[in-house]
């Protein structure tokens, strides 16, 4: 096939990306909503796991190997966070990434032939998960903290257990609080999951780069991009307002920062 | 009769602060125990420390045969024998009314959940909350919520009932309602540990007052004695503002 011409004019040379190039450009756009969503969803899974346990405090009944346990469960949980927010997720992407093909692993997810994912996409979803997990991890530990304390101890003086009163009492409260906080954290992975291109995973950026390089001209492709990445959050950002009110959450979403310094 | 409940030489310290200072007290099978005394004197400490939400620094709670304080307890088996209500009701937020006077039973107690809708329905029924079960506590008003707070306690079967001021958040005309409550729970028999402001209640269903001051015990008599003939000063001066304010 051969290569038409791109018109010289900057105008015309969007235009003329669009309509030649909207496939590639649509297909940037699925995986970048795919991996931000599932990032977030999957990183609010883990952060539901790691937060009781870096919240976890030792009592003096405890018995000698549970408070061992806890002791080590807070430790690693807190390094788990302060690395995960103290080094860029674009540092992180290439660790990843060449740790597991240095070790040869096949990150390629095959459902019995039905659904096949992509090594490529499950290290992007894998490294998003993670990263955003540790955010989650503080934005949870915090809303957790603003629950009266009564309830606790509510919770505790029927005899429930502190992780009961947790799971049942206190966490879906928090939850609730911090549902706009979540919503920005997906605002900020549709944004952030153009780091991913590092490792060349197929989303809108590198998607970008690749229409970009075929004619050897950058400003018109990041335009476009700028442009779908101002609609996706925009929309994104509307739509989690929507959720929030309808569920009765009076606090308003702030505007969305990058994570990523 | 039986001895369900004896404290021992209780101590309790916030930092530098004895708050609670080598309380002792034993609480009959079926007893009502109120405790008065001055705000700040150490009664919600007090109470606290009976379930363990607050650690004592010393001293011994012996319930049932088994001393609290010791590290071998198991507090979460104890706690649900021992049921408590607090000033401020902390009727979970998340779940409605029925649901939290079943939770504990559930999760706790193990019940089956149609069990645990049967006796919760039954005991919002003897408060006349029953028609509010799909209610969320922020629509409830005070004395609705302590009247249903009682029944989420009631519903584990506790041996003893720790009541914190039950009526002191309560708008005037709601206090009846939950005084009326606590007076049926103590016609059943049931051990009532009651911290209170409200003298005539104390007066009519107390078996035993314990007069509060300064993190002391000063005087654990009948409610004649406390109320006729207090042995202590500070006893008489104390009741005597408490009268006259009314
Ligand atoms: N969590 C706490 N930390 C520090 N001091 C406390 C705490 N709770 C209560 N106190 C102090 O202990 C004393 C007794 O308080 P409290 O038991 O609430 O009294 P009462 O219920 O009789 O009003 C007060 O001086 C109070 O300031
Ligand atoms: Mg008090």
């Amino acid at each position: 096939m051969l290569t038409k011409i791109m018109p010289q004019g900057f105008i015309e040379g969007i235009i003329f990306l669009i309509k030649e190039y909207y496939p590639l450009f649509l297909d940037g756009i699925k995986y970048t909503v795919i991996i931000s969503l599932t990032g977030t969803l999957l990183g609010l899974l883990l952060a539901l796991i790691i937060t009781p346990i870096k919240t976890a405090t030792i009592s003096k009944r405890d018995r000698i190997m549970l408070i061992i346990f806890k002791r080590c469960g807070i430790c690693l949980a807190t390094l788990y966070v302060e690395i995960l927010r103290g080094t860029p997720m674009m540092v992180q992407a290439v660790i990843f990434y060449y740790g597991l093909r240095g070790m040869g692993i096949d990150m390629s997810i095959n459902f019995f032939g039905i659904l096949y994912i992509p090594g490529i996409i499950v290290s992007g979803i894998t490294i998003v998960s993670v990263n955003t997990s540790a955010y989650i991890i503080e934005v949870l530990r915090g809303s957790i903290n603003a629950i009266d304390k009564g309830q606790m101890e509510a919770a505790r003086s029927l005899g429930m257990t502190k992780l009961q009163a947790l799971l049942k009492i206190i966490i879906p409260q928090a939850l609730r609080n911090c549902i706009p906080a979540i919503g920005n954290e997906f605002v900020i992975n549709i944004k952030d999951t153009s780091v991913l291109s590092v490792i060349a995973v197929t989303e809108l950026f590198y998607m970008t780069k690749r229409i970009n390089s075929i004619y050897y001209r950058q400003t018109e492709g990041f335009i476009i991009a700028a442009i779908i990445y101002l609609i996706l959050t925009f929309t994104t950002t509307r739509l989690l307002y929507w959720i929030s009110n309808k569920l009765g959450n009076r606090k308003q979403l702030t505007y969305p920062t990058s994570q990523s310094y | 009769m039986e001895t369900i409940l004896e404290i021992k030489h209780l101590n309790k310290r916030f930092g530098n602060k004895l708050v609670l200072k080598d309380l002792n007290l034993t609480v009959k099978k079926g007893e009502v125990v109120c405790i008065i005394g001055p705000s700040g004197s150490g009664k919600s400490t007090f109470l606290r420390c009976l379930n363990l939400l607050e650690e004592p620094n010393s001293g011994e709670i012996i319930f049932e045969g088994h001393n609290l304080i010791a590290k071998s307890a198991d507090l979460d088996r104890l706690r649900m024998k021992m049921g408590m209500v607090f000033q401020n009701f902390n009727l979970f937020n998340n779940l409605n009314v029925l649901n939290n006077c079943i939770i504990g039973q559930t999760k706790v107690l193990k019940r089956k959940k149609t069990e645990a809708i049967k006796i919760a329905l039954e005991l919002l029924k003897q408060v006349g909350m029953e028609a509010y079960i799909n209610e969320t506590a922020s629509n409830l008003s005070g004395g609705q919520k302590q009247r249903v707070a009682i029944s989420r306690a009631l519903a584990m079967n506790p041996k003893i009932m720790l009541f914190d001021e039950p009526t002191s958040a309560l708008d005037p005309e709601m206090i009846g309602d939950v005084l009326n409550v606590m007076r049926n729970l103590a016609s059943t028999g049931l051990t009532l540990i009651v911290v209170t402001h409200e003298m005539d209640f104390a007066k009519e269903v107390a078996n035993t007052i314990v007069f509060m001051d300064q993190g002391q015990i000063l005087e654990t008599n009948n409610p004649e004695v406390i109320f006729n003939n207090p042995k202590h000063q500070r006893t008489k001066t104390f009741l005597k503002r408490v009268i006259e304010k009314k």
